[in-house]
């Protein structure tokens, strides 16, 4: 195809395929939010920097709990949108993937449920009054619960492009689990990379208490920049890593006519995190100017590279024989054909307009000076 | 033809309605609860700001932090789990949901996302804001909570009663379909009765108010009991709105349907009674633990409802459209010419242990098209029900399968794929032995078999015309 994506496909495929790129986004921000927020939550429990440092009582530590049930719940919220899009594009792929895995894949909903009650028991007075060891074994737990859905999450996405014949004989091996060389590095990207979405959400957090007259100590600010650029360092060698067990038709996807440009977007988002992290570190208060510059280029970057692993599916897809990609095209369109477009599109808006509301309320109604964090 | 294979799991000795039942019964109760949850917040939001009530505010406070501990976890994941296990027991019927209301679910996703952020809002922040600007999270909460209802009630409602969506495949004539009212007006009270009985525990657990404030607290949650005595009517005019045959078994034609409606039917007369007559009337105080029975019961009751739900559907799950064990009726006589199986690209697990290939295939019959509602030797077993009859009368009885329960579909297959399914029930009926002979060749078999699909003809008994109701209804 030598076109950019989305075009070169027909309009309806185009469509959904633009829903699906716009709605998965969002889930990543607020996945990476979770996945690398507990991560760091575990790190600061597990290396508290003794007396001197209290990395667990540090301004990310505190907010990362404080915002962590909210984050979760957001983070499933917007898995929903996408998880409806991938059911019109990919409908085959995508249940015969979930009913291979059976009851390792039903086993998620269990684990986040878990996973999202150690979070607020995190944050309970109960544990307050625990050891430090029973803390650390129920952020440990929380960020293991997380780190299992986005396993699976890659799992199921790794044998849903495998080809019939491959599913055949994995049925027939009674199997549940499935395993490629790609897996373990494809999942390292997902984790590596949330690292800098997350510190910048939090920085953007912490900037707002800043504005309300709350220093953030500059040693503090400049760990964050080390973070972030720790973690956008993980990420290439994870991506580099990742390119080579993906094996080499997978890396021509990445230079390919339908993604070069977003590519070259998720490359340039990192060169701009990077810059704007630089900047921030030596500065001895948060700088919206800087602030702005990451998270303009960490929403490239992922905007870019989620497009490139859609581009990565596709092709998969037909390299491996398992389908011809224009053998989706007839039910993008029957579906494309349904009423309730519009209906969506007018509740949409009003339904920005509740959440705008809904934050002008709070905004307006607590005073600068209440402590707002819930315990 | 473009007939969707998927792999088929093996869920023994349960049955998938049940699986599915199951977890419906946990979500459905906490999404009521959800919304009931939001309108009763509103009433004591307004008890509290126009001074009505003085604990009013107390109250809310922890009723709210027991909803989010409850909904937005254990609600919300169960909401995902449904979707799952829908795939998990029939991919190609949420398929085709998803395929015609993917707007109209975006549109629930859009009000779903409005509740998480209110609710949120209100869990975090509502000790801080004033009376306008809690009533206000409140009302957006309840009405992004009974929204998400009213669009999904009109999917739910869709697929036992498509009627108009079967002539035009609109959108809209589906969603607002004969079942939707009823049904709509029916949840939204079974969800004001759950938020009333959970808050009746809920006053309970406040143990540092006296008594008295306790009992005040109750008599003005049980005021969401009130609403109950039109269950009833609701009830009736539901009944009245479903086809025929499903209304049939439900109140007779199919004992464990007949049961499952008595069962909710039973249990809502005794909370309404116990609300009107003891809360509403009398103004009793109710304890802790009476309170939670009662809503056990509720919770009951809500379970029967589902699985009556689910189970009136039979043989379809999108009535008219598509049957359970997910195949058209336009695809019958094909697959009745090609054989159902011959195209299923899935191998039959643990091969080796069939006696010969006629028994396998049978078992590969089994699981395409009889597996979603029976089980091989557990809940409705296929084995169990079978096992009296001689060879012609499971020939005839499975070739007429319609003709033999009207809660199953028409058979699919060929005389051979038939005679396979016949050789695998006895073969496992007789407790599976190591060698079974071939009847291949049995060549009158076969055309006698042949015969009686013919006969059977390729449409529900439904479409057919075969029951009283059908007959009364002309
Ligand atoms: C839509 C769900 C559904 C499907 C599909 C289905 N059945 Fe049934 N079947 C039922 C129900 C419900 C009963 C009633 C069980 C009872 O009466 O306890 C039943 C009863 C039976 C009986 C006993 C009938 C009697 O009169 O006692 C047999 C035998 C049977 N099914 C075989 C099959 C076979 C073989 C297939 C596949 C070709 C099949 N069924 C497919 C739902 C189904
Ligand atoms: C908070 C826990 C979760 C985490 C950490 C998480 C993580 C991930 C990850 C890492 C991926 C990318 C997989 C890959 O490309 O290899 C992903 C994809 C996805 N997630 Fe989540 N996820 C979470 C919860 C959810 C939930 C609850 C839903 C659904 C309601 C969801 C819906 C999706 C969808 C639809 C995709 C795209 C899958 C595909 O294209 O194959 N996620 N998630």
């Amino acid at each position: 195809m030598n076109t950019l994506f989305p075009f070169g496909f027909p309009l309806a495929t185009e469509f959904y395929l633009f829903f699906y790129i716009l709605t998965l986004v969002i889930h990543v921000v607020f996945m990476n939010y979770v996945f690398a927020g507990t991560a760091y939550l575990v790190w600061a429990h597990l290396f508290t920097g003794g007396p001197a440092l209290r990395r667990d009582q540090g301004p990310m530590a505190l907010v990362l709990k404080d915002w962590m049930p909210f984050a979760v719940s957001a983070a499933i919220t917007a898995g929903v949108a996408p998880l409806l899009f991938i059911q019109i594009l990919y409908q085959q792929e995508f249940y015969t993937a979930n009913l291979l895995l059976f009851h390792r894949w039903m086993s998620i909903l269990p684990v986040l449920i878990v996973g999202f009650y150690l979070i607020y028991l995190m944050r309970s007075d109960f544990m307050a009054r625990r050891s430090g060891f029973w803390r650390r074994v129920v952020v440990v737990g929380a960020f293991l619960c997380f780190a299992f859905t986005a396993y699976s999450w890659t799992e199921n996405h790794l044998l849903s492009i495998q080809s019939d014949s491959f599913w055949g004989r994995f049925y027939g091996e009674k199997r549940m689990v499935f395993f490629a060389p790609e897996l373990i590095p494809r999942l390292a990207l997902w984790l590596a990379g949330s690292i800098p979405t997350m510190v910048v959400m939090v920085s953007w957090q912490l900037w707002y208490s800043q504005r309300r007259g709350c220093e953030i100590p500059s040693r503090d600010i400049e760990r964050s920049a080390h973070l972030a650029l720790g973690g956008l360092a993980l990420a290439l060698v994870a991506g580099i890593v990742y390119g080579v067990f993906a094996g080499s038709p997978i890396r021509r996807y990445f230079f390919g006519w339908m993604t070069w440009l977003y590519f070259l977007l998720a490359v340039a988002g990192v060169g701009l995190q990077a810059y704007a992290w630089l900047q921030q570190r030596q500065e001895t208060a948060l700088d919206v100017r800087y602030l702005i510059g990451a998270s303009l280029g960490a929403l490239v970057t992922i905007a870019g590279m989620t497009v490139v692993r859609e581009a990565v599916r596709l092709g998969e897809m037909v390299h491996r024989g398992a389908r011809d990609v224009a053998q989706f095209y007839p039910l993008h369109e029957k579906a494309f054909g349904v009423g309730g477009f519009l209906v969506f599109l007018i509740f949409f808006v009003v339904m920005i307009g509740m959440l705008a509301w809904c934050v002008i309320l709070v905004r307006k109604g607590v005073r600068p000076d209440q402590p707002t964090t819930q315990g | 033809m473009s007939l969707p294979y998927y792999p088929i799991n093996d869920f023994d000795p349960a049955m998938k309605g049940m699986v599915i039942g199951g977890l419906g019964i946990f979500h459905v109760f906490l999404a009521q609860f959800a919304i009931g949850g939001g309108m009763l917040m509103c009433y004591f939001q307004w008890l509290a700001q126009t001074g009505r009530s003085a604990l009013a505010r107390r109250f809310l406070d922890s009723y709210f932090a027991w909803l989010i501990l409850l909904s937005f976890v254990v609600g919300a994941l169960t909401g995902v789990a449904m979707w799952f296990t829908s795939i998990q027991v029939g991919a190609r019927t949420i398929g085709l949901m998803i395929d015609e209301f993917h707007w109209l679910w975006a549109t629930e996703w859009a009000f779903f996302c409005v509740e998480v952020v209110s609710g949120y809002a209100f869990y975090r922040y509502g000790r801080f804001l004033a009376d306008r600007s809690r009533m206000i999270l409140l009302v957006l909460y309840s009405v992004a909570a009974w929204g998400s209802l009213f669009w999904i009630n009109g999917i739910l409602s869709w697929q036992l009663t498509p009627d108009g969506w079967l002539k035009d495949h609109n959108v809209w004539s589906g969603f607002f379909n004969p079942s939707f009212w009823p049904s709509l007006l029916f949840r939204t009270i079974t969800s004001m009765t759950v938020a009333g009985l959970i808050a009746c525990i809920v006053i309970n657990t406040m143990r540092d108010l006296d008594r008295e404030r306790r009992r005040e607290l109750i008599n003005r949650a049980s005021h969401f009991l009130g609403p109950m005595i039109l269950l009833l009517p609701l009830g009736v005019w539901y009944l009245m709105s479903i086809p025929a045959d499903s209304r049939e078994w439900v109140m007779g034609g199919s004992a464990a349907m007949t049961m499952f409606a008595a069962i909710a039917g039973g249990c809502t007369l005794i909370v309404g009674l116990y609300a009107l007559i003891g809360l509403i009337g009398q103004k009793l105080y109710i304890d802790g633990l009476t309170a939670t029975v009662l809503c056990f019961l509720a919770f009951v009751a809500s379970g029967g409802g589902e699985f009556v739900r689910e189970g009136t559907r039979k043989p379809y799950t999108v009535r008219m459209e598509l049957f359970s064990n997910s195949i058209t009726e336009r695809e019958v006589a094909e697959l009745r010419r090609t054989g159902s199986v011959t195209n299923d690209p899935y191998p039959m697990r643990d091969s080796g242990q069939y006696p010969n290939d006629q028994v396998r295939l049978g078992a590969k019959v089994y699981r395409f098209q009889c597996s979603v509602c029976h089980t091989v030797t557990g809940a409705n077993s296929v084995v169990f029900l079978a096992q009296t009859w001689t060879t012609p009368q499971k020939q005839m009885n499975i070739a007429k399968l319609q003709h033999t329960k009207p809660f199953m579909p028409p058979f699919s297959g060929n005389a051979a794929e038939l005679e396979g399914l016949v050789q695998w029930l006895s073969w496992e009926a007789a407790g599976r032995p190591m060698s079974w002979s071939e009847t291949t060749q049995d060549r009158t078999a076969y055309l006698r078999i042949g015969s009686w699909i013919n006969e059977a003809g390729t449409q529900s008994a439904q479409n057919l015309g075969l029951m009283r109701v059908d007959r009364e209804g002309q």
